[in-house]
Order: structure tokens, then sequence, then C-alpha cells
């Protein structure tokens, strides 16, 4: 053959708008997203006869998986004459000739956008999506490479700070479209287009959802019987939209997924096509046979679908809403045979979130952490919590610190003075995981009841630090903006903590973080306020809040107290000590302020040009200090 | 209890590059239940032997030895930082001319807090700080206001109830009664004598003569960093009378 004939043969057998290439590659692409269920697949996003954001991401879905024998409905906000659905389905049946229908039951294809038909689907059938915007967390991070480190360490703890935020704020969770789900204990993934109501279609569904997101270039995937679970506290029902006591104008349905019609202060059924064929259906024609819905029992939700249940943030907090339904179960009984389980709502200790062992285990009584008792203070395990060795940093020429040893015992507190630039910082920020040290070892040790588990901070790698940092090493910055989410409540800052150590009671949750501010004399009618209206002194509270908040076992401190003016500068160091004190938990505390390190620490190390150049206790650095520069020191601070 | 030999302390002032012989090869032991008081002229290194037991001074050479509780010996002249601050919370007490506390806590909260440190449960510590709070005569009254606006003598009174509070081993006491009125000193000199016959071991330093004869069952006197001679009080008082 001939190229020619061969192009000629091609040309004549385009099917479905598409060439077999395009097609092979968006099928790989379905491929991957169905192994890896929720997670988003790129792909090479073709120019469509569409315009993007109309559909076209779910159009080469369809295009690529059609076959001549398919039966194609298309819907766009469950109407299958809307425009758009018209015009897509023209486009489907003009390139590929296949049977189209109305019946969701009876066909093998449903491309949609806003709505998952009330008919429900069954084995074999294929649901695909048109998406807007693909990724679920765009709304907590836009930094692309953030966005992927979250999702492949399953860290969405910031996730959960939306919607605590939102529940503080709103006293409900707001999110319409696009409610965020779990998809097989992994992957957070939007469920963007569909509304809530359909949310609950999808979990363990025997059909299989496809996403196709054509302008962000992404597919993803929900194969039949995956665990689709929408991101809700334990204490807080998911709930669907739901008007109390409005039915459909035209069918009088009251359990299907009602659209407003202004203009005649009435509601009428989203999917046109139900609601057809269930008039059908009264006026007689199949001996009184009702039709159900896919969907039986859910939460009431008020009018507008989503306006509080009278669920004020308050109640919320204090004893968790009891909602009307807590599970919105789905109808098994029904005529396509739904093979699906009810979704609970609830996501408790959901898989793929990594929960530090130690903290859940010390939260697991009631979820108030345990904090040790003053006689536990002196562990009978004798050694130190923390041990750095030669630690050195260049920075090419340039010394950021030179071999820097120090050790920190159990409910100890060390200081490292010395000028700036003299490297102080540079230890801590190596510590912390924030600066790759050139050489040298620091090991942190966890006193555990029995045992005790040791972690060599400069050999972890970065999803291993950021799991130690949620409960096992805190710092707390001289610049509050550095550890805090200035956005983000007072309460929400900390809750951030909390979720990602694996809390998902938002009861527990609030008042851990309201006894906590309390601790740290922040105004617990201040808590709703984002961190961006406090003064210095109060955001440098709401930071030790959150470092202290997971009883982390050693907490750094670089310069806690610099910057802010001297007399709230006194109360947060009194604070410090007194929390340091309370809680037992071992601290590097760095400042160049002689006052500072003499009020927190029993030990200190001093440092100049980047070594420690004298190390000893506290008060015999401020009665006897040794090197020429400790002294120039000394005197410096006695003024 | 306390067996100092051959202990030396050299300052070195860096930014006007002298040194400094506090102390010369300076041998001392304080037995059990003793009372040895250091008496000598300002400078003649009394209070800097103080220190180099309580480690706020660096031994530039010699032997420190300290007899722990459970009978083993450590050098506190080579003893390590961490040894140091554990032996300070068990085994040493030091009240200074000067008020250690810190001075933004309440009078009781500062007492009590040293009670914890030493090994008391809560509900004795409340109750042990009242006593000794009492003991140095502290009213009620006062125990609320932070130290920072009380009057020296009161700071001092304050300095010895944290001292005293469930003694240590040994107690290093310099000037105790420096600032004190004639009634107070009274009480406080009650109350070291008090806690001497208690067993506990007690290294001080006083000017007051008076207070010397009365408390100290041995004098050691210090001049130019050297013990110039040591015995009985009335001996060594009697000596120094003598040298004036």
């Amino acid at each position: 053959m001939s190229v020619t004939e061969l192009t000629a043969a091609s040309l004549d057998d385009e099917f479905a708008h598409l060439d077999e290439q395009s097609k092979r590659e968006i099928r790989t692409a379905l491929l991957t997203a169905v192994a890896v269920p929720g997670y988003q697949v790129p792909f090479g996003s073709r120019e469509m006869p569409v315009a993007r954001g109309w559909g076209s991401g779910g159009l080469q879905i369809t295009l690529s998986i059609i076959g001549p024998d398919d039966v194609v409905k298309v819907i766009d906000q469950g109407d299958d004459a809307g425009v758009n659905a018209a015009n897509l389905r023209r486009l489907i049946v003009a390139t590929t000739a296949v049977q189209e229908t109305t019946d969701a039951g009876a066909a093998s294809i449903i491309q949609t956008r806003h709505r998952v038909p009330e008919q429900p689907l069954g084995p074999g059938q294929i649901f695909v999506l048109q998406v807007p915007v693909p990724e679920p967390l765009r709304g907590v991070e836009r930094d692309m490479r953030e966005l992927r480190r979250m999702h492949a360490e399953a860290d969405y703890s910031r996730m959960w700070v939306s919607l605590y935020e939102d529940i503080v704020r709103h006293g409900v969770v707001t999110r319409t479209t696009g409610y965020p789900v779990l998809v097989g204990g992994r992957y957070v993934m939007a469920t963007t287009p569909i509304p809530r109501w359909d949310v609950p279609k999808l979990h363990q569904a025997s059909f299989l959802s496809l996403f196709g997101a054509g302008r962000e270039k992404r597919v993803y995937a929900v194969p039949p019987h995956t665990s689709v679970e929408p991101l809700t506290f334990e204490d807080v029902a998911f709930e669907v939209e739901q008007t109390q006591g409005a039915s459909c104008l035209l069918c009088e349905a009251d359990d299907t997924y009602l659209v407003e019609v202004p203009a005649r202060a009435a509601w009428i059924c989203s999917d046109t096509d139900w609601c057809s064929r269930r008039r059908d259906h009264l006026g007689g024609e199949t001996g009184g046979v009702t039709l159900k819905t896919g969907r039986a029992t859910v939460g009431r939700a008020k009018a507008d679908g989503i306006t509080a249940d009278g669920a004020t943030a308050d109640r919320v907090g204090t004893g968790g809403v009891a909602a009307d339904g807590v599970t919105a179960k789905t109808d098994r009984a029904t005529a396509g045979g739904v093979a699906a389980d009810g979704v609970t709502a609830k996501t408790a200790g959901a898989g793929g979130i990594m929960v530090d062992r130690a903290t859940a285990d010390r939260v697991a009584a009631d979820g108030v952490p345990a904090v040790p008792a003053r006689s536990q203070r002196r562990p009978s395990v004798p050694g130190w919590t923390l041990q750095v060795d030669g630690l050195t940093r260049l920075f090419g020429p340039v010394t950021g610190c030179r071999d820097v040893s120090f050790a920190v015992a159990p409910g100890e507190a060390v200081g490292i003075i010395g000028e700036s630039g003299s490297g102080k910082s540079t230890v801590l920020r190596c510590l912390a995981g924030d600066l790759a040290p050139t050489a040298g070892s620091a090991v942190l040790v966890r006193h555990g009841q029995c045992s005790q588990e040791q972690v060599r901070l400069f050999e972890l790698d970065d999803t291993a630090r950021r799991v130690l940092r949620i409960a096992t090493l805190a710092i707390v910055y001289q610049d509050p903006a550095e550890g805090l989410d200035l956005r983000v409540s007072a309460g929400g800052n900390i809750a951030e903590r909390l979720t990602a150590a694996g809390w998902r009671h938002f009861g527990r949750i609030r008042s851990r973080a309201r006894s906590l501010l309390e601790r740290v004399e922040v105004p617990v009618d201040r808590m709703d306020d984002p961190v961006a209206t406090f003064s210095g002194g109060m955001r440098q509270r709401v930071q030790l809040a959150k470092a202290v908040v997971n009883q982390p076992a050693l907490l750094l401190l670089d310069e806690p107290t610099t910057g802010l003016d001297a007399s709230v500068a006194a109360g947060v160091l009194d604070l410090i000590r007194d929390l340091l004190e309370e809680t037992g938990i071992s601290a590097v505390v760095v400042s160049h302020d002689m006052s500072v390190i003499s009020m927190l620490t029993s030990r200190v190390v001093v440092m100049h040009r980047g070594r420690v150049v004298e190390g000893g206790l506290t008060d015999q650095l401020l009665e006897d200090p040794q090197h020429a520069y400790s002294q120039r020191l000394v005197a410096a601070a006695r003024g | 209890m306390l067996d100092i030999r051959g202990l030396e302390k050299r300052f070195f002032i860096h930014a006007i590059g002298r040194q400094v012989d506090a102390l010369r090869r300076v041998d001392l032991a304080v037995g059990p239940g003793e009372h040895v008081v250091l008496v000598g002229a300002s400078g003649a290194g009394k209070s800097t032997l103080l220190k180099c037991v309580w480690r706020s001074c660096l031994p530039t050479a010699g032997e420190v030895l300290l007899r722990r509780a459970d009978g083993t010996v450590v050098d506190l002249a080579r003893a390590d930082d961490r040894t140091m601050v554990e032996l300070r919370d068990e085994q040493l007490g030091y009240v200074s001319q000067f008020l250690g506390a810190d001075q933004r806590r309440s009078v009781h909260d500062v007492v009590v807090r040293s009670a914890l440190k030493r090994g008391l449960a809560g509900d004795e510590a409340g109750d042990a700080a009242a006593g000794a709070l009492r003991q140095v005569g502290l009213g009620e009254e006062l125990w609320a206001t932070r130290p920072v606006v009380l009057s020296g003598g009161e700071q001092q009174r304050v300095n010895l109830a944290i001292g005293t509070l469930r003694p240590p081993g040994l107690l290093l006491l310099d000037e105790p009664v420096a600032s004190l009125d004639a009634t107070n000193r009274e009480a406080v000199l009650e109350l070291i004598a008090g806690v001497a016959r208690t067993g506990v071991s007690v290294l001080s330093v006083f000017h007051d003569l008076d207070a010397v004869r009365r408390l100290a069952t041995r004098v050691v006197l210090l001049e130019a960093g050297r013990v110039a001679a040591e015995g009985e009080p009335g001996e060594i008082l009697e000596h120094m009378g003598v040298l004036r």
C-alpha cells in the first residue's frame, strides 16, 4: 500500500473526529486514571471544534472510547435539550453515526456537565464528566509544584482547614459544586461539576466515571466499586442541597434535584428526561409503578441548598451538630440495580493521611493529647533529646556555620547566642530542615513510655521531614508570617496542625484550639479572626500555640521576641518560659539577646563567625565568660 | 561532704589583656552538718570560691569533690554542664547577695517552683513554700507581688526562702543577711542555724562577725585568694582582730 493510499484510507475511516493516535494517547491516560483512582493524569488535550471550557475535555474522552455499537446520551445541567448538550451530541453522532438516546438507562456512554442522572446507572455504563477545574486544592494553594507534593504525600490538612474555616465563618460547608471527596481512601478529588446532591451516587458505584478537563489537560477516573467519601468532619454531617417541602411543578417529585423557576416561584426537576418519564408513569401507562431515584434519605439542608440549617459555628463547636441525616444512603432496590452501599459521611482516620503514630496514640483516648505530668519530666531513660555533631553549612566560600556540636536533654532548653551573622540561625534552619547541611549529623530522640525512637534529622527525605514537623519537631520563627497562614483564622492555623496529625472531629479540634489560645492569652473572641488582623505580639502567641499543639519532642525558637516592643516581648517571653516548663518540651532558643537566653535556658553555646567559641551553664557564661567574644557579649548585655 | 583541693581560679580579661588570680591553691573541706564560714577582705576570693562550687565560675585547676546523697563523689570542677544542672536541682543550694529568682513571677510562684524542682509534689510544694516564706518573715500580703517591686531586704528573704526550702545536702550562702534590718536578721540567722541542725552542710560568706560567731563551726580566712588561717570561730576572729 502506498502512503497516499494509506492516508486516503485513514481519511475515509476517520471515526469520531479524532485520529487513532490521539485516541490511543487519551485512552492510555484514561487507563492510568482508572488504575490510580482520583489521580489527575496529564494528557495532550487536542483542539476541538468546541471552545475550551465548553466540554472539550469530556468530548475528547467520549470520542476516544466510543465504538459503533455505543448508545450515547449528552446532558447539560440535567437537560438533554440544552444548547451545549445538543451541539456536543450532534458532533458525536455526526462523526460516529452511533445511536443517541435521552434515556439514561439505555445509554452506554453518558456525557454530562453538572449532573448525574436521577435514573440509577448500572454496570457497563460509562459516565463522562466535563470538568472545568480538576484541581480540588486550587482554592488553598496556587503553586503547581506544591499542589503535586500535597497530592503525592496525601497532605490534605490545608483542605481540612478550608472546611474548618468555612464552618466557622458560615456555620456550614458552603462548597456546592466541586465538593472535595477522598477517592479510594487516597486522593482528594474534585467532583466538579456535579452538585453535592449527586456526590453520594459516585460512592461504590457500579459504573465507571471518567472526568476530562480539556483546558487544564487532565483526566481522572473513579472505577466501579470505589469508595468516594465526601470530606467532612466526624461530627459535621455531609449535607446535600434540598429545599424543605419543595417538589417538581411538573412531575411532583420531591426526591430529585430541583432547580428553581424564579418567575413562577416554583421548582422543577433538573433531570428533564427523568421528569418527563415520571409524568408518563403518573399517567398510569405502566400500571402505577412509581419511579424511584437513585437516592433516598439524605440530610436536609435548607432553601437555596446551602444556607445554614440553623447550624451556627458555635453550635457546631460546642457539641457537634447532630444534623438530620449524617448518612446519605443510596437506594439499592431500584430499577437500575445500583449496587451501592450507603455513603457514611465519615472519613475518620482516612487512609493516606499520614498520621504520626505517637500523636495518634496520645490523642486516641478523648482527642486531647495528654500533657505529661510534672513528675515525668525527667525521664528514666538517660540521654539526649537532640544531639548535634559537627554541623557545618557552607555557602560557597562563605561559612554559615562550621563544626557546631551541642546536645539538648529531655525537658531542657539550650540557648544559642551570637551576633547577627554568627551562624546561629543557619544552625536552626539546618535542624528544621529548611537548609541542607554540608556536613555533620543531628539525632533527635523521641522518648516514649517504654521505648525511644531515633530520627537522624539530616538523613530524612522531604516527606519524612514534613511528617516530623507535624508533631515531633516544631519551630517558632521570628516573623510569625513564616509560621502562620495570615489569611486563616487563629483557630484555623491551629486546626492545620491538628488535622495534619489526623484529627477529624470538628468539636474537638475547636475545643483544643480554644484551650490553647486561652493558654497563650489570645482573647477567645478573636479566635475566628484572620491572623492578619492581629498585632505582632498576638501573632507570635498564635504561632507558639500552633507550635506546641501536638506536643512536639523538640521546639526550635528563632529570635522569638525580636521585633516586638519591650512590654509585649516580655509577655511573650514569660509565656514561652511557662509553656516550656509546663509541657516539658525540649527547646533550642536562638537569640542575640542575653536576657532572653538567661531567662529561658539553663545551658548555652556562644557562636561567633560560624563556630561555637564557648558553651556552658547560662549563669556561668554571664558570671565567668571565657572567650574574648563572650566577654564582649556579656559586657554589652550589662550595658 | 565537700572537699576542695588545690583550687585555682584565674580570670583572664581579654579586653585589657590581663589576668587576675582570684584563688590560689585553696584547700578546704566541709564535713556533714558543718557550717564553714569564709571571712576576709573584699576581693579575697570568698564569693569566687562559692561560685566555683556552684560552678557559675569555672575552676582553672584543682578539684571540688562533692559527696552526693547516694554516696558517690563527683568533681564539680570537671563535671559536665548537664550533670551540674542536675546537681543544682538535687544536691546544691545557693543564696547570693543578688536576687537570682525570676523577676516577673509572683513571690509565691517563684518559691513554689523551686519547691517543685526540689522534688516536692504539687500540694506539698505549696505548703512548703508558704512555710518557708513565713519563716523568713515575708507577710502574705507580699506573696502575690513580683520580686522586682520588693525592697532589697525583702528580695534577700525571698532568696533565703528558696535556698532553705527542703534544703539540699550542701547550702552555699553569700552574704545572706547583708541587707536586712535587725529584726529580720535575727530571724534569718535563726533559720540558718535551724537548717544546719537538720544535718545540712553549709559553706557561707559573712561580713557580720556576730553572725560568724553564732553560726560557724569553723572559720576560714581568705587573703588574696589563699587560705590565711583556719580554725574555731573565736580563734580566727581573734587572729583577725590582731591583724587589725
